[in-house]
């Protein structure tokens, strides 16, 4: 159920071109040919093309349903990637090869490294992106994509059949039903559908459903999946309006420069596409008290703010600031939508009061006394369509007034950690529909669906990124086994492992596995992985391997402030843990071997930061092979916690378990009210089950041959 | 890998760099006290894979509480080796499966702490399938405590949580199914046995305490946690850290204090808890006179003469027993006797073992049915699986009763009748209580203070020893990590500690958000 802008006639006019070059065709006779893919993405925002184009990276036929291919990676919000903790998700999802950093390096506007000062386990890497040139080149890269079909249209329902006998769910999706009524059939589909279900915008007190205006409300896929049980939950946000460039004051506002030189996001990349001095910069200004003022005089025309529908602990607009915390100065950045673009972000004015009385608020602000508020379109407001982050966006990228969004999402708890559906067999869910805000919590999802839709197809075992591997491991572990009330917001604050889950190794924690397990990496990137790492470990152990006494090393390297009470040995790499230090500096007092360290840049800073973490890495490590040992226990998928019998487990126990169906020992012991002794209980079942299979283990090589056989088979098909 | 031939130390060489998964290093930190953990993983992985289940090494008193002879002191996990060692310096690791007797020294101090039997079992052929030490100790408190405190002391050991022991062995494929039965009802009782220790240390001076600094310890946390977090977007107010730096400095002094002051040190209530309870005036205060052999309470016929929890020490068939007397739970009355019974209410949570009372000739009064169908159904109802929590029904002023047979109904559960005033039925009392108390103490998952006091000095040193590295850390993530560390010594004393905790209080007292 897509969003098309008030006539089907985009839809008619895809499916007079319709092609699927990649698709296998139904040989059954006696039906029409309807066109066969192995994994079907519903959506094409953040999520929707990171899992579409990773499903064929795995080497899945993959058709990429978007209600109108000129949206394809649309910022619909905030124009900026990346920032703390989700610059570590941009990462990771590059780590795996994914789009969103590669493209960022490509189309950013300013480049800058947040928490510079605290730390290089928090930095956050983020950037200003121009959203014309993200846009470009996220088609560009889309539909170049291999394996990958793109095709506009508007899904309706989904096709659904028996289940498969060896999985859990009440049934399977074997395709999906369009508008007009024609199928596309597929082993695997993907929802990445944003806010789309129930959706309604908000502006002072008006409200504008932000679905088929016109058409009948919620049919198809919402009430299908209604139908199956699915439980829906509701969240807000919101968005702040743009201001005219020419209008803004900026001589009298403070102006912040990008870093030079620009760090880029991928792995892949020594530098950006633009050099420091091109690049544009932010402003900051912040509300005062007439501001506070006019927010609390309006509040009766601002239903968005006065509604009981979770929004979240953290204030998301200008309204919910001067509410919880008055009589205080709000930062305001003013953030440049593009290279050539007009218009200026005011991020920290998310607002939802009526038009006019924006513009009103925003003249009160320093430097914003001329600001001009782009004033809604009328034809526009009457024919809005919902983008992934619940913004707006009209024909021609019109700009809007600032507006609130209600949505309904699913229940996170309702997916495995594969992002497949506990209810339907091969479904998967990523984005926000699981109740997560932010382009990189979307993209992020995108991958580890799009991945794991392939590996169902081809009957291997899910890719999971543990809590112990990489944020994307917190994001998911999370979502799924706590859920959430709020709109999930990535934080560092949320991941155990800090120290060790740094946006620095993200290659050396996830590409491997990514190019072994998922499939899903470049033969060049793992590569290139590879080396990294194991430079790194040769780095390391020559480091350790140096060793002076503490009067030598301050001769060498004075500007250290090396104690030289000490009568111990001291290892090189411990001379690197001085914040004064650097590769450089010790390859100068100890040219021979570690000159050759100080060649490429990016390995001599992972050297500094690795040992700058050393002492409480070895800890760390302690403990996440703890976690990793009680996730290695799986729990069978098809324990019925309600009615199992031989186990001794209270009530409650059992319906929170049934609920979040956890799939190991680690994930069951994570959740509130799972007590030790039914931790204890579920150990059994493993044992039992790894019993059980051990016994089956002649039977499933048996099924294996068949699978190849059938494999075969359809490639004589 | 590049080999120096001239290393002094080879042991490097044989360190793996890193696990196929985890690029990171597994090298402890250069404080002198890890010098040897190094060499320990060294020896370990040149000889073999690493054991399984190489999380922390811990340990536990797994002998039970009371008089005992010998107390045996049990350590798991891939450091008990050199926690052997670091006791019976200098003398080697005994061989593997034999008892040697070795002197036991404190390594801080290097005292002598007891001459015990120790015995090496090197993994996978041992209890948990990791390497264990077992130290057979005299079983005088103060040895027992001594060595608690020693490997508590010992980097890389903590004392075990509750039914860590068995899960490790359990993991290791140690326990077979038969033997796995019962063990979610041995997990139950300890973590109930725990929960109620940790209740009643939580309840004096120290448990107040603990709880003020974690909360310090968690705002501290969360104001850093807000700045590493929303620092460079959101405005936070000025002096954020500062505020949080002279935090965790008052608290640094204070656990200091605290740790040198030998007298704070929590009075030792040894022994089973046993409580007396009942409606008022069924005659508890007499009982309690009447086991102990002394006017420990003042009886009147009264109803609500007592109204604080009177505590006595007593030895009952054998063995120590601390015996409450409390308040007759009623309402309705005025505030001093209301304070008794809740602190009555309180005290019967943390008892091992509940003494009911009613008054035999007065069952059907409002008192006794009430107090029948609330504290006496709601333990007596939970099989002995969901509760460890022991209790014994006594209806007393059987002398009161026609001679006849007793007046109490048939629905009533089974019970004993006693008479204080003439003593008849204390023999049967006194055999009831024997055979309780027996299982009570003679279950090694019950948790003898003497353990408890390890912990929670484990635990503070623990956390006096992070909130140092806090101060030494220049890089902020570093000082951030330093107090998670911090705080989770704390708030396993304590309870609660999740994430959640510090998101709350990130938004509670900041403006962010986009």
């Amino acid at each position: 159920m897509f969003y098309f802008r008030g006539c089907g006639r985009w839809v008619a006019a895809s499916f007079t071109k319709l092609q699927f070059p990649l698709a296998r065709l139904s040989s059954d006779s006696t039906a029409p040919r309807t066109p066969h893919f192995d994994v079907i993405v519903i959506g094409g925002g953040h999520a929707g093309t990171e899992a579409a184009t990773a499903a064929a990276r795995c080497g899945s036929r993959t058709l990429l349903l978007t209600h109108r291919v000129d949206t394809i990676g649309q910022m619909s919000c905030n124009p900026s990637f990346g920032g703390i903790g989700k610059g570590h998700l941009m990462r990771e999802v590059d780590a795996l090869d994914g789009l969103c950093s590669r493209i960022c390096d490509q189309s950013g506007v300013h480049y800058k490294v947040l928490n510079r000062r605290k730390g290089p386990a928090v930095w956050g890497l983020r950037a200003q992106i121009d959203r014309k040139l993200y846009k470009q080149n996220m088609q560009k890269e889309i539909l170049n994509t291999p394996l990958l079909t793109v095709q506009e249209g508007a899904v309706e329902d989904l096709i659904l059949t028996e289940p498969e006998p060896e999985h859990t769910g009440k049934c399977r999706v074997s395709g999906v039903v369009l508008v007009d009524g024609s199928t596309v059939y597929a082993e695997s589909v993907i929802l990445t559908t944003g806010t789309f279900l129930r959706g309604i915008i908000v502006i002072g007190l008006e409200t504008h459903p932000a679905g088929r205006l016109g058409d009948q409300p919620s049919i198809g896929l919402a009430q299908t999946l209604e139908k199956l049980g699915f439980v829906v939950g509701r969240l807000k946000t919101g968005t702040p309006p743009r201001i005219a460039k020419e209008s803004i004051n900026f001589s009298i506002l403070n102006k912040h420069t990008p870093d030079n030189p620009s760090i880029p996001f991928s792995f892949t990349n020594e530098t950006v596409w633009i050099k420091p001095e091109d690049q544009l910069p932010c402003y900051l200004t912040h509300t005062n008290p007439r501001v506070d003022e006019i927010v609390l005089k309006n509040l009766h025309l601002n239903s968005h703010v006065k509604e009981t529908t979770r929004g979240p602990r953290y204030c998301p607009s200008i309204e919910s600031k001067v509410l919880r915390f008055p009589n205080r100065l709000h930062q305001v950045w003013l953030e440049p939508e593009g290279m050539d673009s007009d218009l200026i972000y005011p991020q920290g004015l998310s607002m939802t009061l009526p038009a006019e009385l924006q513009e009103k608020m925003i003249t009160c602000i320093r430097g914003l006394e001329k600001a001009k508020v782009i004033q809604p379109d009328g034809v526009l407001l009457l024919l809005p369509r919902m983008e992934c982050n619940g913004a707006i966006s009209a024909h021609h990228n019109l700009p809007l007034p600032g507006y609130g969004v209600q949505y309904d999402y699913l229940d996170p708890r309702q997916i495995t950690p594969s992002l497949e559906t506990h209810l339907v067999q091969r479904l998967f869910f990523a984005g926000q529909i699981n109740g997560t805000t932010g382009y990189e919590e979307a993209a992020a999802q995108g991958v580890i669906a799009g991945i794991n839709a392939s590996l169902r197809v081809s009957r291997k075992p899910p890719f999971v990124v543990s809590r112990t591997e990489g944020y994307i491991g917190v994001l998911i572990d999370d979502l799924t086994t706590l859920g959430t009330s709020e709109p999930y917001r990535m934080f560092t604050s949320r991941v155990e492992f800090r120290l060790s889950l740094r946006p620095d190794n993200a290659d050396s924690r996830l590409t491997l596995r990514g190019y072994k397990d998922a499939g899903c990496v470049s033969q060049q990137r793992y590569e290139r992985a590879c080396w990294m790492k194991s430079s790194l470990e040769e780095g390391i152990s020559v480091l350790k391997s140096i060793e002076f006494s503490s009067s030598k090393w301050k001769k060498l390297i004075p500007e250290a402030s090396i104690s030289t009470s000490r009568s111990l040995p001291v290892r090189a790499l411990d001379v690197l843990k001085y914040e004064e230090v650097d590769m450089d500096s010790l390859a100068k007092a100890v040219p021979e071997p570690l000159k050759k360290y100080t060649k490429c840049r990016e390995l001599a800073e992972r050297l500094k930061i690795e040992a700058t973490y050393e002492s409480v890495l070895f800890h760390q490590l302690q403990e996440i092979k703890g976690v990793q040992q009680d996730e290695a226990l799986q729990l069978p998928k098809d324990l019925d916690y309600l009615t199992i019998r031989d186990v001794s487990l209270s009530h409650e126990v059992r319906e929170k378990l049934h609920f979040s169906r956890p799939q190991t020992i680690g994930a069951a012991s994570r959740i509130p009210g799972v007590t030790p002794a039914a931790i204890i209980n579920l150990l059994r079942f493993v044992k039992t089950t790894q019993r059980r299979q051990a016994a089956m283990n002649e039977s499933s090589k048996t099924d294996q041959y068949l699978c190849d056989a059938d494999r075969l088979r359809e490639r004589e098909l | 890998m590049v080999h120096s031939p001239t290393c002094p130390h080879p042991c490097f060489l044989l360190v793996p760099a890193s696990e196929p998964q985890f690029p990171h290093l597994q090298t402890p930190d250069a404080g002198d006290a890890v010098w040897n953990v190094r060499w320990e993983l060294c020896t370990r992985r040149s000889s073999g894979p690493p054991a399984p289940g190489s999380g922390a090494t811990i340990f536990a008193l797994s002998s039970g509480q009371g008089r005992c002879g010998i107390a045996v002191i049990r350590t798991s996990g891939s450091a008990s080796g050199h926690a052997l060692r670091i006791l019976t310096a200098p003398r080697d690791l005994p061989p593997a499966r034999h008892a040697s007797v070795r002197l036991l020294r404190d390594p801080r101090s290097g005292e002598p702490l007891d001459r015990a039997l120790v015995l090496w079992f090197p993994g996978p052929q041992s209890f948990t399938g990791e390497d264990c030490v077992e130290f057979h100790v005299h079983g005088g408190p103060a040895v027992v405590s001594g060595v608690l405190q020693a490997l508590g002391s010992v980097p890389g050991l903590r004392p075990a949580e509750a039914g860590e022991f068995t899960r490790r062995a359990f993991a290791n494929g140690k326990l077979n199914l038969t033997e796995v039965e019962g063990l979610a009802d041995l997990i139950h009782a300890e973590t109930e046995a725990q929960r109620r220790q940790a209740l009643r240390q939580l309840d004096g001076e120290l448990g107040h305490l603990c709880r003020g600094w974690a909360e310090t310890l968690t705002k501290a946390l969360a104001h850093v946690e807000a700045y590493i977090d929303f620092g460079e977007d959101d405005n936070l107010e000025e002096g954020v850290l500062e505020q949080a730096d002279i935090e965790v400095r008052a608290l640094e002094v204070a656990l200091g204090a605290h740790l040198r002051d030998a007298r704070r040190g929590q009075r030792l209530r040894s022994g089973a808890h046993v409580v007396v309870t009942g409606p008022p005036n069924a005659g508890k205060s007499s009982l309690v006179n009447l086991l102990s052999r002394k006017p420990v309470s003042i009886v009147s016929p009264e109803p609500g003469t007592t109204r604080d929890v009177l505590e006595t020490p007593v030895d009952l068939a054998g063995f120590p027993v601390l015996l409450s007397d409390t308040a007759g739970l009623r309402e309705g009355v005025g505030p001093v006797e209301q304070e008794g019974v809740r602190r009555a209410q309180e005290r019967l949570e943390q008892a091992d073992l509940i003494l009911a009372m009613l008054d035999a000739s007065d069952l059907a009064s409002p008192s006794s049915c009430n107090f029948l169908a609330t504290v006496v159904a709601s333990v007596g109802t939970q099989s002995p699986s969901d509760s460890s929590q022991r209790l014994l029904l006594v209806l007393n002023k059987s002398d009161l009763l026609s001679p006849e047979g007793p007046g109490p109904g048939p629905d009533l559960p089974p019970h004993l009748l006693l008479s204080c005033l003439t003593g008849e039925g204390l023999d049967g009392l006194l055999e009831a209580l024997r055979k309780e108390l027996a299982a009570v103490c003679g279950d090694p998952s019950t948790d003898p203070p003497l353990l408890t006091r390890a912990r929670h000095q484990h635990h503070l040193q623990g956390c006096l020893n992070a909130l140092g590295h806090y101060k030494q850390s220049k890089d902020l993530a570093l000082a951030a990590e330093a107090l998670r560390v911090a705080r989770g010594h704390l708030t396993r004393l304590t309870g609660g500690g999740g994430t959640e905790e510090i998101l709350d209080i990130i938004f509670r007292d900041f403006c962010v958000g986009k």
